[in-house]
């Protein structure tokens, strides 16, 4: 299991930024990706594997009207 | 479309362009008057001034800069609110403010600096295009 | 031109580090033309901007004081950073009065022109009292020192005629046309209690008027039972040292930062500078918050026929500077030109529709059940024009449609209109007869508070049903954020001072995605911190977009990056650098929280004020009816299980929408007692004398309110 703003999810083996995103239904574009309380750059998510147990951030900056 | 252009490979970093440019506008030696910058990058001089591009004649939050008739974009210091929009959003960073003055500044290829400059190092290029 | 009936010189007063320090009193009703001074007590407890119009308002009126009553007053004021032209979002004016909706006072905040040009030509703030008998044109020169009130009958109503023909004859050229700025509303607002005002500035570009609006609570309502038919400043000679700051230079330096960050990063951000507030559509569709008729559901598959890309590819005209005040960059207040109308007075015609905002592709499409671009940009046009608030309009509208879809009120009822969700011609033959003053369009324009009445009391409606349904707290219908999954947002919505407009706070995604308010304590520290925060663009006379709507590109690397601290910064920095004075990021939050607790023991004063005043809508606060419930199944099931060790698999369909609401409204008990002692109130609402004191605000005038409620 990894967290996910807190949050319970599920792993599994070669998960990573991109797939996550994907899978959570995050396609907002103005997000800040934190694993582990490092920051994650774009270009990286979907190099960026993701461990069993890891913890991870993903703020969306939308801001409302 | 009148623009200025310099040659790097000329110019040995005098500054007599800038001087030139901001007495004859502003009536002072100030290099933060001119609207020609030479700037020394390991002893070679480029200069920043206006390239006469335009993208500010658009974005104009007072609908205050035109091309004249020589295709030189320039600022109508009535219509201009002091917003320093066009500052901020210039690309070569050649659109020039100083707090005492209520309008920004910018090269209009007047050709001061040219006869200012010893080594011929300016040159006002007239090209057949008349920009936007 | 009609007779002029009083007209007076005055000397415009000089601008003093961001105050003229005078303001402005018309009463219509016996033509009295007064200055006032403004003093160092109200820019101490006030600042301007809604803090002076609150205080003006409460001078003006009584607890027993109705929307039509005489001494019911507009008031407007742009506040000290109000016309600087530096940064981005300089010019908004805040209008107060009582509210038609309400019955307390509303605040609504308008683009536009007209504030800066009504402070450059001398006034701080304009209170305008009493009633005429006819209408009346009201204008102001700012560089002649003249006002001036003439019969106004025979001017149109609507305002992109009436705002054309005024700024065509008080300029005296083409170029002279910026000059100039109107106030007016349109021919529904006679008709309805949702009547807003238009504020415009002129688009040399397109040789247009343009219109921002001081939208919510009925504004315009009260300017035509008034007998005003517009308000026009003129001033000329708009530069960045008008204001007399105390230090230019860092208006200057915090200016030019800004607008390089606006160049290098929009684009890659919100799009602002293309699309405006809409380009979140897609986005809230795509997280379950896009609010679909009448908020019971999140989002629809046809949500894509009016996505951001159709408006910009096929409607918005690209590239031209859209700012709502002069050095915006943001320039976010987007037009359709060129637009052809199909329906009403003015079918067949071409004209240039403002927008559309965020709010009306949300408000007339989705929550209408419309998913057509061209239906949506007509209806908002001739919201514009006829002077009917877009937010209430819909609201009001898709409650109306859930009636009627449920067969609540029928064909009847509505003069045979067809209201049922997605129906667009239905609605804009509602608009057509709000402007007309006839049929069912005139017990649409009630607003929903009322129509729950009438559809109970006269149709035979279910009560309990329509209480769930209908979308409005305190009497004003909510903006257009489907929050019923986000505990903050719902105290976001139903714990503001005026209803549920949204510029209190706006916390959806920080608290249902990011997850980053979990606890009571978090929202509670939430809806004080945003409300106090954003309370202040309106003492100021700031736009809040640019404060969030793009951020610097370091912003991820703060301890807080939903507070954009730098942006932060920004303000307290150009406050400063205007007033001379020395607020720092405390203060800041200080003194909106001055203003906000006085308008809080306004609306006690008023007869509101209390924890019962802040009741939610169950829609509000979960699924209200079946097919909610059915629609997001899996979610409702799981939160059973979870968070209340019920099984789910034991229980009827029934029992799980009651144990789901039981849940859910007793959660929003616990946050409002949470939220209520964070902002130093009683667990009624009230504010209590030691925090009034604490924020500087223990005024004879608020402690006599308040100790009647302790």
């Amino acid at each position: 299991m990894i967290s996910v703003n807190t949050r319970e999810q599920p792993w599994r083996e070669g998960l990573n930024v991109q797939s996550l995103l994907d899978k959570m239904g995050y396609v907002f574009r103005h997000i800040i990706v934190r694993v582990n309380g490092e920051y994650v750059p774009e270009e990286a998510y979907a190099a960026r594997l993701i461990a069993d147990g890891d913890d991870v951030q993903v703020l969306h900056l939308i801001a409302g009207g | 479309m009148k623009i200025l252009t310099h040659k790097q490979e000329i110019c040995t970093g005098c500054r007599e362009c800038e001087v030139a440019c901001s007495q004859a506008f502003f009536r002072t030696d100030d290099r933060l008057k001119s609207s020609i910058r030479i700037n020394n990058n390991f002893n070679t001089f480029h200069a920043i001034m206006c390239t006469q591009c335009g993208e500010c004649i658009n974005m104009c939050t007072a609908h205050a800069i035109y091309r004249d008739k020589n295709g030189v974009v320039r600022i109508d210091r009535k219509l201009c609110v002091g917003c320093l929009g066009c500052v901020g959003f210039c690309s070569e960073l050649s659109m020039f403010y100083s707090d005492d003055l209520l309008v920004p500044f910018k090269c209009v290829a007047c050709g001061i600096c040219v006869k200012a400059c010893p080594e011929d190092a300016l040159e006002i290029l007239v090209s057949q295009s008349k920009g936007d | 031109m009609g007779k002029i009936l009083k007209q007076i010189r005055y000397t415009p007063a000089k601008i003093e580090r961001g105050y003229s320090n005078k303001s402005l009193y018309i009463n219509v009703g016996d033509l009295r033309i007064e200055e006032k001074e403004v003093t160092e007590f109200m820019k101490e407890k006030f600042v301007g901007g809604k803090g002076f119009d609150l205080w003006y308002l409460w001078n003006a009126v009584t607890p027993e004081t109705r929307w039509d009553s005489p001494e019911n007053e507009i008031v407007m004021s742009v506040g000290p950073l109000g016309g600087i032209t530096q940064y981005s979002g300089t010019g908004k004016t805040l209008v107060c009065a009582i509210s038609p909706l309400t019955g307390i006072p509303i605040d609504s905040n308008a683009g536009g022109y007209f504030g800066p040009l009504l402070k450059f030509a001398g006034w701080d703030a304009l209170e305008l009292q009493g009633k005429a008998e006819k209408d009346l044109i009201i204008f102001i020169d700012g560089n002649e020192g003249l006002i001036s009130i003439e019969e106004g009958e025979e001017y149109p109503e609507d305002t992109h005629l009436l705002a054309e023909e005024l700024t065509a004859r008080f300029a005296g050229s083409e170029e002279d046309k910026v000059h100039v700025s109107v106030v007016s509303s349109g021919s529904a607002a006679k008709h309805v209690l949702m009547g807003m005002l238009n504020f415009t500035f002129y688009d040399p570009r397109r040789k247009t008027v343009r219109v921002k609006q001081a939208a919510r609570g009925g504004l315009g309502t009260i300017l035509r039972d008034k007998h005003i038919k517009a308000l026009v400043v003129k001033f000329k000679g708009i530069k960045p040292n008008l204001n007399n700051p105390a230090d230019i230079s860092a208006i200057n330096r915090i200016g030019v930062k800004y607008h390089k960050e606006m160049h290098d990063l929009d684009e890659k951000q919100n799009g602002m500078r293309k699309i405006g507030t809409a380009n979140t559509i897609l986005v809230m569709n795509k997280y379950d918050l896009l609010p679909t008729r009448n908020f019971q559901t999140g989002g629809d598959p046809e949500a894509v026929k009016i996505s951001p890309e159709v408006f910009i590819t096929q409607y918005l005209t690209q590239g031209l500077h859209d700012g709502c005040w002069y050095g915006c960059t943001m320039s976010c207040a987007k037009a359709a030109d060129h637009f052809k109308l199909l329906t009403g007075p003015y079918a067949g015609q071409c004209v240039t529709v403002d927008g559309p905002e965020y709010e009306c592709v949300a408000g007339l499409g989705s929550n209408l059940g419309i998913f057509d671009p061209q239906a949506i940009l007509e209806q908002n046009f001739y919201c514009d024009t006829y002077g009917i608030d877009l937010i209430s309009y819909a609201t009001t509208v898709a409650f109306i449609m859930e009636c009627y879809e449920r067969e609540q009120i029928g064909p009847e009822h509505t003069g045979g209109l067809d209201l049922r969700f997605g129906n667009a011609s239905a609605s804009l033959e509602l608009m057509h007869q709000m402007s007309r003053g006839e049929g069912f369009g005139l017990l649409a324009g009630l607003g929903i508070r009322r129509l729950k009445k009438v559809f109970a009391e006269r149709f035979g409606a279910d009560p309990k049903l329509l209480e769930d349904i209908g979308m409005e707290n305190k009497g004003l219908e909510y903006s257009e954020y489907l929050h019923k999954e986000s505990l903050a947002q719902q105290g976001g919505f139903a714990l503001t001072n005026k209803g549920p407009q949204h510029d209190e706070a706006w916390l959806i995604f920080m608290d249902m995605v990011n997850n980053q308010i979990p606890s009571f304590e978090d929202k509670a520290y939430a809806l004080f911190y945003y409300p106090m925060f954003r309370t202040w663009f309106g003492l100021c006379g700031l736009c809040k977009l640019p404060w969030n709507d793009i951020v610097p590109a370091d912003n991820y690397k703060t301890d807080t990056p939903a507070k954009v601290p730098e942006h932060v910064q920004n303000y307290v920095d150009i406050f400063n650098a205007v007033t001379g004075k020395k607020i720092d990021k405390d203060e800041l939050i200080r003194q909106s929280e001055r203003v906000y607790n006085f308008q809080r023991v306004f609306n006690l004063r008023m007869g509101s004020g209390l924890r019962q005043h802040d009741k939610a809508p169950y829609r509000s606060l979960g699924p209200a009816t079946a097919e909610e419930y059915l629609s997001r199944q899996e979610r409702y099931d799981k939160q059973l299980r979870e968070l209340q060790g019920l099984d789910p698999s034991a229980m009827s369909l029934a029992e799980k929408i009651a144990a789901t609401r039981a849940w859910r409204e007793n959660q929003f008990e616990l946050l409002i007692d949470a939220v209520y002692k964070r902002r130093g109130w009683t667990n009624n609402g009230v504010p209590k004398p030691d925090h009034l004191k604490a924020i500087g605000m223990d005024l004879p005038m608020l402690l006599e309110v308040v100790e009647k409620h302790l």
